[in-house]
């Protein structure tokens, strides 16, 4: 059984994926290739496109569930998060909030950013309380086929 | 509606009628700065308001004849709470990064002034971690979450449209307090700041509640772990 919520938040989460992608390339300070020599964080970043690209069309097919999503979206959001807001942060708040002129547009590319990550853990979670009613609802259903074979 | 009227209307209330026994009690001048004087004690005020809301919350109960655990959503274990309120402060991450970013861009390196004004005596310092916290957490989410939500969604009909008006007004709220003064008269830039600062936390709590298929007990063991750290921390000295 598909999820229609679980197809939104993975659009939404890929848009907004884009768009932060769009801000590195807008403001030139943190990119890595194929717009320059350097294969970095930006580059190892892009890798989700593929991901998900493949990750919807073997839901589609039944051969992933909520559990491959929620393991997608998490890791998604621990390692935006780790680039942009830990202690060892490669690309601090400073380097979005200081490169545009005039600053709000900065404060837009943050705010985008901030909305990005909490996108990304929150459909995590959700993921997460599928993947779980899904395994809650087979071990039910396991004891009844117990009972059927017996017979 | 009741609700959110009840709780800015109490705001403004308490802090002035915290105000003027400040003056009849001689601690501040009429002519001095009251209100400002008031301000510290903001967040003992809070357990009135949240008193105040839990009262107006058993009052609309009655009246629908349903119970305040229906409020919560549906039954949640021990270990479903821990797991969602970790994945709430989890999730809360995000707003937390913004929320210290804007403060910096407000107030540099000092420490925020809804922090900063807190001086209260030693009681009442505990006070605020042990029992405004607990309180906080049995109102606040409940009358915003629980109570107002639902009926704007039944009353609008329409996704996106409840949740946006809750986020707004839950936001809003935090714009009266503490009412702080600057050249004599009330701290708009404060209030705009407070709004701004918490709306993040807001919207990702609202979107967990959906999340986490309405169930309230999560989020407010979350909250409850983060506000009352932040209290405990003000008491300590480790903040301000």
């Amino acid at each position: 059984m598909h999820s229609a919520t679980l197809y939104r938040l993975t659009y939404l989460a890929a848009a907004m994926s884009l768009g932060h992608h769009a801000d590195h390339v807008i403001r030139h300070n943190a990119v890595g290739w194929p717009l320059t020599d350097q294969v970095n964080a930006f580059t190892m970043s892009l890798v989700i496109y593929p991901v998900i690209a493949t990750g919807l069309l073997l839901y589609r097919a039944g051969r992933v569930g909520p559990g491959f999503w929620a393991v997608v979206s998490g890791g998604g959001a621990v390692f935006v998060s780790a680039v942009h807001f830990g202690p060892f942060a490669v690309e601090p708040p400073e380097m979005i909030l200081g490169t545009y002129d005039p600053p709000i547009l900065g404060w837009l590319a943050f705010t985008w950013l901030v909305a990005f990550v909490a996108v990304l853990a929150i459909t995590s979670l959700y993921e997460t309380r599928l993947w779980s009613q899904q395994r809650q609802t087979r071990r039910a259903a396991r004891p009844a086929t117990g009972v059927g074979t017996k017979r | 509606m009741v609700l959110v009227g009840t709780r800015i209307a109490l705001w403004l209330g308490v802090q002035l009628l915290v105000a003027g026994l400040l003056v009849l009690g001689g601690g501040v001048t009429a002519t001095g700065q009251p209100l400002g004087a008031a301000a510290a004690w903001w967040m003992v005020d809070g357990a009135l308001i949240d008193l105040a809301t839990l009262g107006v919350i058993v009052w609309l109960l009655r009246r629908d004849g349903s119970s305040y655990r229906s409020l919560l959503g549906p039954p949640t274990t021990a270990w479903q709470v821990a797991l969602g309120a970790l994945g709430v402060l989890a999730a809360s991450v995000p707003a937390i990064v913004f929320s210290a970013e804007l403060t910096t861009a407000f107030y540099g390196e000092a420490t925020p002034p809804m922090f900063a004004v807190v001086d209260v005596p030693p009681l009442a310092s505990a006070f605020s971690v042990l029992v405004v916290p607990l309180l906080a957490e049995l109102a606040e989410p409940v009358a915003y979450l629980g109570v107002v939500l639902p009926r704007l969604e039944r009353r609008i009909g329409r996704p996106w449209v409840a949740p946006t008006i809750v986020v707004a007004m839950w936001a809003a709220e935090h714009a009266f307090f503490p009412l702080l003064i600057s050249d004599g008269s009330l701290d708009l830039v404060f209030a705009a700041y407070r709004v701004v600062s918490v709306l993040p936390f807001l919207a990702t709590w609202t979107a967990l509640y959906y999340t986490l298929g309405r169930r309230l007990l999560p989020i407010m063991a979350a909250r409850w772990v983060f506000n009352g750290g932040t209290a405990l921390a003000l008491a300590l000295g480790l903040v301000g």
